[in-house]
């Protein structure tokens, strides 16, 4: 037997009370597809969780002392995942249930802060359940279930089966106002294949080259200045690299809680390799990932996904990110 | 045409090994605890397996998944596992199962002069050893280590935010005071003098306090978190992992504060994964993330030998039995080297 050193997809499941998750984690479960998931499960939880690798957890978001104050991880996390990857068989997925009133940044930057957790597993997808039927209230009435589309990078509307296409259609755009780049899938009673929520690799920093974010209009109307909104920015002019992490980085140091999540592709004057970045809050991961494709024109993409975002004077600052 | 294999470097045994048994179970080896002369290992299936000097390898079933920790229970070994249950298990593997946590995992278990604990989420269970009834002591967020010091008096609770000492007066009665100290701490012990307590945190530190006067320093520096490190008998030095040296913090006199450690390298800049000090001896048995093994007296400059070459998983257990005669090394790929300790 050989130990393999491959990291396990770490999938999280959120959603409000209700919304459907548990339905969903049964259908994963149970589903013939001959795989080992393990499900870590919260107290607080639905029963009736049929799987021999259950994990009961407390939900416990520490603070980090490393002098960035939102940065915040799931301590019940990085125990379980490390004892998790100590087994003797191989698990093909591992999926995270949070409890209805989580903030997934947390979850999140847990795979960015801790290093064994990022050496053994990668967190390959945020899965949000919403309920087709009450997420308009639940996105009005508690900032968590804002928070939980805009970390989403897929969106299962469930219930679709309970409301008018009208009133759907009001959903989906009120969900892509928040999140331009959650794919939006349409199920009754959680019913969708599971290759669409599992195994995505939606954190790693080839998937923002390939995912086209559904951008809507720049123009927002709001009804609370705390709603989570998104703004993007496209520029043919190639960036100055010293002037955008100069400004990016003291974005990110000043407005951190603020922005939920931002992604980009840039391209800096003299680099001819394309630069992608993610980031969650004041985490970031950003790497070159190789040249230009031949024919096709370079252009520099920026998404922002926070709160108070008109506030930061984004277009101002990163039209200044121009290179002369 | 065959190959000429004198052309590739022929990397030799150590002595050690040569003189050892190796094994290559293929299961992480994920603890391991001195029984007398006896050396009991856990796997991540659930295995328990003793080994003896001239006798046969006994393997025990003893988890339905991890063996996350173990003690030493005099003739006895206590486990916790993945699969809720906490264990005792004799020497001859006999399995007396003392508790079922059902999905709560087992994440840590102690003992001391035949008083037991475990801890399962934010409670820590304790069996007096006359006594049937655990005694439970609740903690506000899950238990990240446990640890007596050597009379069994004092239980060291490491948790997010710090430390609750619980200390036992004349009369049994247990009361808490804490040690507060921002973060989250995992891994505590008490040096062997019990002057100090000693805890690593999520980040790469450790956080010390000195108990007769509270007075609390933070020993930092490292490259990665720190998951294992030890006392020298004497306590003068504390030999820890983290780092691609072995850093061992001195602490005779007034303690580490205002001094530099001792760094000891190693060739190849790994990290250090696991250290284990020698019985008796300034002296302590490094192992790093390549599976190689080291020697080091930590009072002497370039004292250092070779215990096991690399094997290219991170050393995760290294025990030497009570009467210092044979060696057992463990890494995450399930290899185990089983040596003799001296020349016979």
């Amino acid at each position: 037997m050989e130990v393999s050193n491959k990291q396990v997809p770490v999938t999280v499941l959120t959603g409000f009370l209700g919304a459907g998750k548990t339905t969903l984690l049964n259908r994963i479960l149970t589903e013939q597809h001959g795989k080992k998931y393990a499900v870590i499960v919260n107290e607080f939880g639905e029963q009736g969780i049929d799987n021999d690798l259950v994990v009961d957890a407390d939900e416990e978001v520490f603070e980090m002392n490393n002098g960035c104050i939102c940065c915040t991880v799931r301590g019940d996390l990085i125990r379980i995942l490390s004892g998790l990857m100590k087994r003797a068989d191989r698990l093909d997925a591992i999926i995270v249930e949070t409890t209805g009133l989580a903030d997934p940044a947390p979850v999140a930057q847990t795979f960015f802060v801790d290093q064994d957790v990022a050496d053994r597993t990668k967190l390959d997808a945020i899965v949000t359940v919403a309920d087709a039927v009450h997420l308009s209230t639940q996105l009005t009435d508690h900032h968590e279930a804002e928070e939980q589309i805009a970390f989403a990078d897929v969106v299962l509307l469930n219930k679709i089966d309970l409301v008018e296409e009208s009133g759907l259609n009001i959903v989906k755009d009120r969900i892509k106002k928040i999140n331009p780049f959650a794919k939006i899938i349409n199920t009754k009673k959680c019913g969708v294949p599971l290759n669409e929520i599992l195994d995505l690799d939606a954190f790693s920093l080839k998937r923002v080259l390939d995912v086209e974010p559904d951008f809507l209009t720049s123009d927002h109307d709001h009804e609370h200045d705390d709603d989570v909104t998104s703004l993007s920015f496209v520029t043919d002019t190639p960036l100055d690299m010293e002037k955008f992490q100069d400004w990016f980085s003291k974005l990110l140091q000043t407005k951190g809680q603020d922005i939920l999540r931002t992604k980009g592709i840039l391209d800096f004057k003299g680099e001819s390799d394309r630069y992608v970045f993610q980031g969650v809050h004041m985490l970031m991961d950003a790497s070159p990932m190789g040249k230009w494709p031949e024919g096709k024109d370079r252009s520099s993409r920026l998404v922002f996904i926070g709160r108070n975002l008109e506030n930061m004077n984004l277009k101002e600052g990163f039209e200044n990110c121009k290179s002369a | 045409m065959k190959a000429d294999t004198s052309q590739f470097p022929q990397l030799d045994k150590t002595k050690f090994e040569q003189r050892g048994k190796e094994f290559e179970f293929g299961i992480p080896i994920t603890n391991s605890v001195c029984l007398g002369n006896s050396i009991a290992v856990g796997f991540g299936d659930g295995t328990v397996r003793i080994f003896r000097s001239g006798k046969n390898l006994k393997t025990i079933k003893a988890h339905n998944g991890v063996v996350l920790c173990m003690a030493e229970d005099g003739n006895n070994i206590l486990t916790g596992g993945d699969d809720g249950r906490f264990l005792k298990i004799s020497i001859d593997g006999q399995i007396n199962e003392i508790y079922n946590f059902g999905t709560r995992w087992v994440d840590h278990v102690e003992a001391i002069n035949g008083n037991i604990a475990c801890s399962s989420g934010k409670d820590v269970y304790y069996w007096a050893k006359t006594s049937n009834q655990p005694k439970i002591f609740s903690h506000n967020s899950t238990v990240g280590g446990l640890s007596f010091d050597t009379k069994g008096r004092r239980l060291a609770v490491s948790r997010y935010g710090g430390i609750t000492l619980w200390k036992k007066d004349y009369t049994n009665k247990w009361t808490s005071s804490n040690l507060l100290w921002k973060g989250s701490h995992n891994k505590v012990i008490f040096s062997k003098d019990g002057k100090y307590l000693i805890s690593s945190m999520q980040e790469n530190q450790l956080h010390c306090w000195r108990l007769k006067d509270k007075i609390d320093f933070a020993m930092s520096g490292y490259g990665s978190k720190i998951k294992s490190f030890s006392f020298t008998d004497n306590s003068k030095y504390l030999a820890t992992s983290g780092a691609i040296d072995a850093i061992c913090w001195p602490f005779d006199g007034d303690g580490p504060m205002g001094r530099k450690p001792v760094c000891i390298p190693y060739v190849g800049n790994k990290k250090v994964s696991f250290v284990e000090t020698f019985p008796n001896e300034n002296a302590v048995f490094t192992g790093l993330s390549d599976g190689s093994v080291f020697l080091s007296e930590i009072d002497k400059e370039d004292n250092t030998i070779i215990i096991r070459s690399f094997t290219e998983h991170e050393v995760s257990a290294i025990s030497i039995t009570n009467d210092c005669s044979n060696l057992l090394i463990g890494d995450m790929g399930g290899n185990i080297l089983w040596t003799s300790v001296w020349d016979k």
